[in-house]
């Protein structure tokens, strides 16, 4: 697959691996530790010692947004493993082969795929339980399947009859081989900016349902729980909202214009 | 109207579906009603009795089908935790987050619309790079973010509404819908943006068309083909994308109820998850669900309305 090199696809990137490797920097270190309060510095607006000022509790905001970031980060990367890997089988395998079972499963996704996706989460968390971070990753794992599933579909009953894979069948090739080696490469190009647009998706998501109070709840702090955390303090500390907030934009405001560059990129080598 | 009954008849088999999976899925993890409701003084006689009361004794499609009609009757069983029926504590909500939904949808029409075809002319490369980036980052801001800075500006600040204190409906009735608004207005900014973003590549695949080379060559200028020709061929993607904004709007009415401390259904929802209660749980989600499917209904018998072709079963 070629991709032409563009301006949106270059400062998406350089915004995204800046914060993607301060993110990953805070997994590891922490100027301060998240945790740690201090009575005589509470309330502090941003400065050289706190970078993004200090909570009610004297804790440093800088350190909380990384690490809340991290699990925000992680959760959203690990449903769109899950969304993407068992969509892609399940559209492959309905696309490829048809049939009663792809008639009866596209009727089922489309039921599902309607629904906004807030509404599905929330419905299988209750369901698993709230408040653990990895019933929040299967519940938005699960929830991102149809999608997937339905875009990949798509590709592969279209390409299913062309030429090349027909003469593939001629010469003897099994339907595992032209699934994985002949088709496969052909969908990443539909599949790369769906990602973007999931990812984006899954980070909005967990942010929503954290700030609800059913998502990720402490120790396991996540930026949405951060921010209704913040919105009871926001007259006293208004950096803490704002600091927070920005992380979520800015992340998603990064992918979101990797996906646009994918998009026109690809538009312009065609 | 062989069409209308057709979609009519979808939509039904769709609410069932949706319904009925609601139903299985709960009656699969949420245990005995009976157990839950008597807790620890359940003894067997009184559960036993607990269960006739309840009519938990049927069989599962006798009580699914009393279960769906009671979205028509009212009868939606009882809450857990209120001990009241589920339809009276429901009812009061749902007002509140139609308004909130109906205001942000108005938004989202006039704002977009209009604008989607005016960008249609940004086509300088610099100016294209900003609107492109500027439209990104209007769908990278969540509703709740947005709703922390407006409730603080226009509510404690200026003082145009009461955060936290909801006025009721039927009482203050512009008061109630100046604290909508701003609700809705959090809700619609991404949306705006996508609808924006759609209408624009709409417009631009549209204008490449060979009807629209003729009518230029023919004298008319490029203003009086966007307004006159292109529009109403653009509208039926953008009618089918407006009915899944509908959908959106309502899981974002769920996020911002709770900023803007609105009673409506998805905050009751959220508090109901939080004490597992169940019936509640159930009877807001398919109802969320049926408005949904409704919205996606409404969209296309609209669209088969602008647009004959569809009417012959043309699929577009």
């Amino acid at each position: 697959m070629r991709i032409k090199r563009n301006g949106y696809l270059t400062a998406g990137l350089i915004l995204t691996g800046i914060i993607v490797l301060m993110i990953i920097i805070g997994m590891f270190w922490t100027p301060y530790s998240p945790l740690t309060m201090s009575a005589k510095e509470k309330l502090q607006a941003p400065s050289l010692r706190h970078l993004m000022g200090t909570d009610n509790f004297g804790r440093d905001i800088f350190s909380r947004v990384l690490k809340g970031a991290g699990t925000t980060l992680t959760i959203a990367a690990a449903t769109i493993l899950i969304g993407s890997v068992c969509g892609t089988i399940v559209g492959a395998l309905t696309g490829y082969f048809g049939g009663v079972v792809d008639d009866v499963l596209m009727r089922f996704n489309d039921a599902l795929t309607a629904f906004p996706s807030i509404l599905l989460a929330l419905l299988v968390i209750s369901l698993v339980g709230p408040g653990n971070k990895y019933n929040v990753i299967l519940a938005l794992g699960i929830v991102f399947i149809p999608s997937y599933a339905r875009i990949t579909r798509t590709a592969f009953a279209s390409l299913r009859d062309a030429n090349y894979i027909t003469s593939a069948r001629l010469m003897g090739a099994s339907n595992a081989r032209i699934l994985l080696v002949h088709l496969l490469p052909n969908t990443v190009r539909i599949l790369l900016p769906a990602l973007t647009i999931g990812f984006n998706n899954a980070v909005l998501a967990e942010a929503s349902m954290s700030f609800l109070g059913i998502g990720v709840t402490p120790p396991d702090a996540s930026l949405g729980y951060m921010l209704s955390e913040a919105q009871g303090m926001f007259a006293a500390a208004p950096w803490y909202s704002i600091c927070s907030g920005l992380v979520i934009i800015l992340l998603v405001f990064g992918v979101g214009l990797i996906g646009e560059g994918l998009q026109r990129g690809e538009r312009e080598v065609e | 109207m062989k069409y209308a009954a057709k979609r009519i008849l979808l939509l039904l088999i769709t609410m069932i579906l949706v319904s009925f999976l609601a139903f299985l899925a709960f009656e699969i993890v949420a245990g005995d009603p009976a157990q839950t409701m008597l807790g620890t003084e359940a003894t067997p006689e009184r559960l036993e009795a607990v269960r006739q009361e309840l009519g938990l004794d049927r069989p599962f499609i006798v009580r699914y089908f009393s279960w769906l009609t009671g979205f028509f009757s009212g009868n939606l069983g009882v809450s857990y935790n209120y001990k009241q029926p589920v339809w009276q504590l429901i009812a009061p909500k749902v007002e509140n987050t139609l308004w909130v939904c109906f205001i942000s949808f108005i938004l989202i029409c006039i704002i977009s619309i209009p604008l989607g075809i005016w960008s249609y002319n940004w086509t300088n490369k610099i100016w294209d790079f900003f609107r492109t980036a500027f439209n990104q980052l209007c769908m990278a801001v969540p509703p709740f973010f947005t709703g922390i800075l407006l409730s603080w500006v226009f509510g404690i600040v200026l003082k145009f509404f009461m955060p936290g204190r909801f006025p009721d409906l039927h009482k203050d009735f512009a008061g109630a819908l100046r604290h909508m608004f701003f609700a809705a207005v959090c809700l619609s900014i991404p949306r705006i943006a996508m609808t924006i973003r759609m209408m624009r590549s709409t417009v631009i695949g549209e204008m490449e068309k060979a009807y629209v080379r003729t009518a230029i060559s023919r004298g008319n200028d490029r203003k009086g083909v966007l307004v006159g020709h292109v529009l109403k061929n653009s509208l039926v993607p953008v009618v089918t994308f407006l009915g899944q904004t509908m959908a959106e709007i309502i899981g974002g009415s769920i996020v911002v109820e709770q900023v803007f401390g609105i009673p409506g259904l998805g905050r009751f929802l959220v508090a109901s998850i939080s004490n597992r209660d169940y019936p509640v749980v159930q009877a807001i989600v398919v109802i969320l669900a049926f408005w949904v499917v409704i919205a996606g209904t409404v969209a296309d018998l609209v669209n088969q309305a602008i647009d004959p072709r569809l009417r012959l079963g043309g699929s577009k």
